[in-house]
C-alpha cells in the first residue's frame, strides 16, 4: 500500500470518527421531521457529548475496576473497527484484520457493554445485559453468514478492503439473488444491533422497553459520553458497510481526487438514504413485544442462509 | 359413424342437466337411471369397437383396451348407483332427511362426477387427464360432505385438502414428465399425448424420470388410497351418502389408478422396474395399514373403505411385479372389485337404513329380519376376502401365482398372510351381523330399484369367478399390453 | 431484452418468491398471510412475463395475465371475503411455533435442493435455475399446511403449493400446452371457492375454523 493511499485511508477513518455523532443528528433530526416535530438541531449530539466530558463521574459502590475500564474498552474497539472499514476510499488504514475479525470486535464490543450492564449493581443493567445476549444469540450467525455470503460471492477471500473493488469488477451481474438476500438480512442484523425500532427504543428509559439503554443507565460525565459515542460510532459503522461492503458502487477505487471526490459524494449519499430508511422505519414501525424479537431474528438468520445457499445453487 | 366418446360423454353430462332441471320430480329418478344406461351402452359399443378395430384416436380422444376397461367398469357401477339411489333416497325422503332439491342437487352431482370420471379414462393427454382428475376431487368433495353434520363436514375437509396435496405432487411429476419429453420432442402440443409419449419414451432422461415417478405415485397414490396416504379414505367413504361410497370405491380409486398405470407405462420404457418397486412398497404398506384397520374398526362403512385400500394395495402389488400374468390378475381384481365392492356397500346401506346405525356392535339378527339383505352381504363378504367361486378369488390367485413363478416368494407369503388377517377381520365382524336376535323391529327396505342392481353384481361377481369368455381375455390382454408399454 | 439481464431478473424474482414463503410462515397475522400470497403471484406474474419477453414465447404473456388476475386479484379477494363472512380472529394459529416452523422450512429448502440438484443441468430454458426454489416453495407450502390450524391458513398453504408448482412449470419447460395451463386455473379457482364454502360450513357446524376440532372421526 502505497503512502498516500494510507493516508487518504487515515484521513477516511479521522472522517468517519468525526462524523458519527453527526449521523445520529441527521437520523433524529428526519425522524422529527417525519413527526411534524422540529426537533433537536443536527449537531446536538454533538453539544451533548462535550457536556458530558465536562461532567464528574458518579460510581456506584458495588461495582468492581471493570466499571471505570468498561467505556474506555467499548470506544477503543469502536475506534479501531473504524480504521478497518473503508467508506470512501477503498483502502483501508489497518488491513491487518478480516471479515471474521470484524464481527468478532463487534463481539467483544458487545461483551464488554453487556459486562458494564452487570457491573452497576441495579435491577436494571441486568436485564438489559440478558435481554442483550439473547438477541445476540440470533444475531452473530446471521451477521456471519451474510458476511460470508458476500465474501463468498466476490470469491475474493476474507480480507476486507479487496471486497469493494471485486463486487465493483463484476458489475451489474453482482446485483443477484444473494446479494439482495444477504443486504436484507444484514439490513435486518443493523437495526437489531444497533437497538432501533422494532428491536428496542433508543429513546426511552422504561423497564419494559430498554434493551441497550439499560447497559448504560448506571453511567455517567466522562463513560457515559464514551459508551454514546462508541453506540453511535457503531450505527454509523454499520451503515458504512452497507455501503461499501453491500453496494459498493460509487466508491473511490483509486485516490485520484475526482474518485476521491466521487467517494466522498456516494458514501453521503448512502448514509442520507440509510438515514432516511432508519428514520422511517422508527416513526412507521412500533416497538415488537420482547418475545417476538426471535421471530424476526429467526427470518434474518434464514435469509442469511438461503443467500449462502443460493450463491452455490444459482 | 357414431362418435361414441362423445356419446357417452354427453350422455353423462346431459343427465346430469336434466336431474337438476326435471320439471317434475318423479321424472329424476328414472331419468337417471335411463340416462346411465345410455351411458353404460355406448361405453360397451366402445369396447366393442376398440376390440374390434383397435385404438380410437381422433380430437382428444385416445381409447384403447385399458381405457374401455376402466370405463365400462366406472359406467356399470354408475348404472347400479343410479338404481340403488332410487331406492335408498326414497327411504331419506320419507324419512325427512332430504328435500326435492336435496335430491336434485345429488343426481346431478352424480352424475357429472360420473361424466369427470369418464372423461379421466379417455382423453389422450394426460394434462387433460390431471385436470379432470382434480375435478373429480371438486365435485365428489360436496358428495362426501352431502349431510352437513359435524363428522361429514370433517370428512369433506379432510378430503380436499389431503387430495389437492396429492394432485399438487402428481401435477410435479406430470411437469417434470413434460419437461423431459418437451426436451426431446421439442416444445409441441404433442408432448403430453400418451401415444406420442410411449414412442418417445425410450429417449426420456432416466433420474428425471425417476423423479418425476416418486411425485406421480405419491400424488396419484394418495387419491387411489395407498398407504400412509389414505387417511381420507375412511372418513370420506364413511361419511358420504352410501350410493356415493360406492361410487368413490369403486370408481374413482381406479381413476387413480387409470392415472398411475399411464404413467408407469411411460416411465417403464425409460426406467425399467423404478415404478414397480415403488408401488410395490406402497402396496404392502396399504395391505398391512387395511388389515390392522380392519380388525380394530367398529363403523361397517370404514371397514368396507379398508377394504377398498386393501384391494388397491393389492392391485398396486401385482402392477408392480410387472409380469404379464401379474397385470392381467391385477387388471381382472379391477372390474371384480369394482363388482364387489359395489355390491357390499349396498347391502351395508340397507342394513344402515334398516337399523338407523353405522356400529357394526349394535346390528344383530339380519339373518332373521332380513334375509335378502343378508344373504347379499354374506356373498359379498364372501366374495370379497377372495373366497371361490367369486371373481376376486380369481384375480387375487393370479397375482399371488404372478408372485411365486416370478421368484418372490417372500413378497407372496406376505401377501397371502395379510390377505388371511383382512379374511378373519371381516368374518369377525359381518357374520355376528348376521345372526344372533335383533333388537328391535327391522324391516327389509324394499324395492325393485334396491334389490335389482345386486343381484346383478353378485351375478357378474360369480360369473367372472366361474368362466372367462374369449373377449373378456382378450379385452384384459389387451389391456395388459397397454399396461407393459405396448400402444 | 439481454438474457444476461433478464436471467438475472428471473432468479431474483424466484428468489423473491421463496423469500414471501418464509415471510409467511414467519408472519403471525392472516390478513398479511394473504397480502404475501398476492405479492407472492404478483412476483410469479412478472417472472412468466419477463420469461416471455426474454424468449419472444407469446402464450406465456397469457399465463402471466390469467396469473395476474386470478391470483394477485380475483384469489386473495374471495379469501378476504370468507375471512370476513366468517368473522375469524385475525391471529394464525401455529402448532410449531415461528421459530421452529422457520427453521424447519430452512431444513426442506436445503432437502428441496439436494434433490434438484442433480436434475438443474438436463434443462435449457432460461429459468433452469429455479427449479430448486420451486420445490423449496412446495415444501414451504406443505409445512405450512400441515402446521397451522386455522382453515383459511392452510388453503393459503395449498395455494402457495400452487405457486411453486407454476414456477416449476415456468423454470423446466416454458409453460405446458396453453389448454392444459388454462384448465389448471381454473381448477385452482374452483378449488378455492369450494375450499371457501367447506371453511364457511366448518365455521357454521364447529362455530370455529380451528381445524383442531375436526378429530371426531378416528379408526
Amino acid at each position: 500500500m502505497t503512502e498516500v493511499s494510507s493516508v487518504i485511508a487515515f484521513a477516511q477513518a479521522v472522517l468517519l470518527l468525526a462524523c458519527a455523532p453527526l449521523v445520529t443528528g441527521v437520523i433524529r433530526k428526519m425522524k422529527a421531521m417525519m413527526q411534524h416535530r422540529v426537533g433537536p438541531g443536527v449537531l446536538q449530539p454533538y453539544r451533548d457529548l462535550a457536556k458530558l466530558f465536562r461532567k464528574g463521574e458518579v460510581v456506584s459502590d458495588s461495582s468492581s475496576w471493570l466499571f471505570r475500564f468498561i467505556p474506555y474498552a467499548c470506544a477503543s474497539a469502536m475506534i479501531l473497527l473504524a480504521f478497518m472499514i473503508p467508506s470512501v476510499y477503498a483502502e483501508v488504514f489497518a488491513p491487518y484484520g478480516d471479515l471474521i475479525a470484524l464481527v468478532y470486535i463487534f463481539t467483544l464490543y458487545r461483551f464488554a457493554m453487556v459486562l458494564g450492564g452487570l457491573e452497576g449493581g441495579s435491577a436494571f443493567g441486568g436485564m438489559g445485559s440478558s435481554r442483550e445476549m439473547m438477541m445476540s444469540v440470533l444475531i452473530e450467525p446471521s451477521l456471519l453468514l451474510s458476511i460470508m455470503a458476500v465474501a463468498a460471492l466476490t470469491g475474493g477471500g476474507t480480507d476486507i478492503s479487496g471486497i469493494p473493488a471485486l463486487l465493483c469488477a463484476m458489475g451489474l451481474s453482482a446485483l443477484g439473488p444473494t446479494l439482495i438476500l444477504a443486504a436484507a438480512s444484514f439490513m435486518i442484523t443493523l437495526v437489531a444491533e444497533n437497538g432501533r425500532v422494532p428491536f428496542d427504543n433508543p429513546s426511552t428509559h422504561l423497564e419494559l422497553t430498554m434493551v441497550h439503554e439499560a447497559m448504560h443507565l448506571e453511567y455517567s460525565g466522562r463513560g457515559l459520553a464514551l459508551m454514546e459515542y462508541a453506540s453511535m460510532l457503531r450505527l454509523t459503522l454499520f451503515m458504512s458497510m452497507i455501503g461499501t461492503l453491500f453496494f459498493p458502487w460509487g466508491i473511490a477505487l483509486t485516490a485520484s481526487p475526482a474518485d476521491l471526490l466521487g467517494g466522498l459524494a456516494a458514501i453521503a449519499a448512502k448514509m442520507l438514504a440509510l438515514a432516511f430508511v432508519i428514520a422511517l422505519l422508527e416513526s412507521v414501525k412500533s416497538k415488537m413485544r420482547l418475545f417476538r424479537i426471535p421471530n424476526l431474528l429467526t427470518v434474518s438468520f434464514v435469509l442469511s442462509l438461503l443467500a449462502m445457499i443460493s450463491l452455490y445453487i444459482l | 359413424m357414431i362418435p361414441l366418446p362423445e356419446l357417452m360423454i354427453g350422455a353423462s353430462a346431459v343427465t346430469a342437466a336434466v336431474c337438476a332441471l326435471a320439471p317434475r320430480e318423479r321424472t329424476i329418478s328414472p331419468a337417471s337411471i335411463a340416462g346411465s344406461a345410455v351411458v353404460l351402452a355406448a361405453a360397451l359399443a366402445m369396447a366393442v369397437a376398440v376390440g374390434t378395430d383397435g385404438p380410437i384416436r381422433y380430437g382428444p380422444w385416445y381409447i384403447d383396451g385399458l381405457s374401455t376397461l376402466f370405463s365400462v367398469t366406472i359406467a356399470a357401477v354408475s348404472l347400479a348407483v343410479s338404481m340403488y339411489s332410487r331406492g335408498y333416497l326414497g327411504f331419506e325422503r320419507r324419512e325427512g332427511i332430504l328435500t326435492t332439491r336435496g335430491e336434485r342437487y345429488y343426481y346431478a352431482a352424480v352424475h357429472s362426477f360420473a361424466a369427470v370420471m369418464l372423461l379421466t379414462c379417455t382423453v389422450s393427454s394426460l394434462g387433460m387427464m390431471w385436470i379432470m382428475i382434480e375435478a373429480t376431487t371438486l365435485i365428489s368433495a360436496f358428495l362426501v360432505g352431502y349431510y352437513r353434520n359435524e363428522q361429514a363436514t370433517e370428512a369433506a375437509w379432510k378430503y380436499i385438502m389431503i387430495c389437492s396435496v396429492g394432485i399438487t405432487l402428481a401435477l410435479m411429476g406430470l411437469m417434470l414428465v413434460y419437461a423431459s419429453a418437451s426436451g426431446v420432442l421439442g416444445s409441441e402440443s404433442g408432448a403430453l399425448d400418451w401415444p406420442v409419449l410411449m414412442a418417445a419414451a425410450s429417449m426420456l432422461d432416466p433420474e428425471l424420470m425417476k423423479v418425476a415417478m416418486v411425485f406421480a405415485v405419491i400424488g396419484f397414490g394418495t387419491k387411489m388410497g395407498l398407504a400412509p396416504m389414505h387417511t381420507w379414505l375412511p372418513d370420506a367413504h364413511s361419511q358420504a351418502p352410501t350410493p356415493v361410497s360406492a361410487m368413490l370405491s369403486a370408481a374413482l380409486l381406479n381413476c387413480a389408478l387409470y392415472a398411475i398405470l399411464r404413467f408407469m407405462a411411460v416411465s417403464d420404457a425409460s426406467v425399467p422396474g423404478f415404478s414397480g418397486g415403488l408401488l410395490m412398497m406402497f402396496g404392502f404398506a396399504s395391505l398391512a395399514a387395511a388389515a390392522a384397520f380392519i380388525i380394530i374398526t367398529r363403523d361397517i362403512k370404514r371397514m368396507l373403505a379398508y377394504s377398498s385400500v386393501e384391494h388397491m394395495g393389492i392391485m398396486a402389488i401385482g402392477f408392480g411385479m410387472g409380469t404379464p400374468e401379474s397385470v392381467f390378475g391385477a387388471l381382472f381384481l379391477v372390474v371384480a372389485h369394482s363388482a364387489t365392492k359395489a355390491l357390499l356397500f349396498f347391502s351395508a346401506g340397507n342394513a344402515i337404513q334398516a337399523f338407523g346405525t353405522r356400529d357394526m356392535d349394535c346390528i344383530r339378527g339380519m339373518g332373521k329380519r332380513m334375509p335378502f339383505t343378508s344373504s347379499m352381504m354374506a356373498s359379498g363378504t364372501l366374495a370379497i376376502v377372495g373366497m371361490p367361486p367369486f371373481s376376486v378369488f380369481v384375480g387375487e390367485a393370479v397375482v399371488l401365482y404372478a408372485a411365486v413363478s416370478a421368484g418372490l416368494y417372500l413378497q407372496a407369503a406376505l401377501l397371502a398372510v395379510l390377505v388371511l388377517t383382512v379374511f378373519a377381520g371381516f368374518v369377525m365382524h359381518v357374520f355376528p351381523m348376521i345372526s344372533g336376535e335383533p333388537e328391535k323391529e327391522v324391516r327389509e327396505p324394499g324395492g325393485m330399484a334396491r334389490a335389482a342392481p345386486m343381484v346383478m353384481l353378485l351375478g357378474v361377481s360369480l360369473f367372472l369367478g366361474l368362466f372367462m369368455p374369449d373377449q373378456m381375455r382378450d379385452w384384459l390382454e389387451s389391456a395388459a399390453t397397454a399396461v407393459l408399454g405396448g400402444v | 431484452m439481454e438474457t444476461e439481464l433478464a436471467l438475472n431478473l428471473v432468479d431474483t424474482f424466484a428468489v423473491g418468491m421463496l423469500l414471501l414463503s418464509m415471510l409467511s410462515m414467519a408472519t403471525s397475522r392472516m390478513g398479511q398471510l394473504i397480502r404475501y400470497f398476492s405479492l407472492q403471484s404478483l412476483l410469479l406474474a412478472a417472472m412468466a412475463a419477463v420469461s416471455a419477453q426474454a424468449t419472444g414465447n407469446t402464450h406465456i404473456y397469457i399465463l402471466a395475465a390469467v396469473t395476474l388476475a386470478i391470483k394477485v386479484v380475483i384469489i386473495p379477494r374471495f379469501l378476504r371475503y370468507t375471512m370476513a363472512k366468517i368473522n375469524v380472529e385475525r391471529e394464525v394459529d401455529t402448532l410449531v411455533g415461528i421459530p421452529g416452523s422457520l427453521l424447519l422450512s430452512a431444513a426442506l429448502i436445503m432437502a428441496a435442493y439436494f434433490v434438484t440438484e442433480p436434475l438443474m443441468g438436463s434443462f435449457e430454458t432460461l429459468t433452469r435455475n429455479c427449479l430448486a426454489l420451486s420445490l423449496s416453495v412446495v415444501f414451504v407450502g406443505l409445512l405450512m399446511m400441515c402446521t397451522r390450524r386455522k382453515a383459511v391458513t392452510e388453503a393459503v398453504g395449498l395455494l402457495m403449493m400452487e405457486n411453486g408448482l407454476f414456477l416449476g412449470v415456468m423454470s423446466v419447460s416454458y409453460g405446458m400446452p396453453l389448454l392444459v395451463e388454462l384448465g389448471i386455473f381454473l381448477d385452482v379457482l374452483m378449488a378455492v371457492v369450494i375450499i371457501g364454502i367447506f371453511a364457511y360450513r366448518i365455521n357454521r357446524t364447529f362455530n370455529s375454523v380451528d381445524t383442531g376440532f375436526l378429530r371426531r372421526l378416528k379408526e
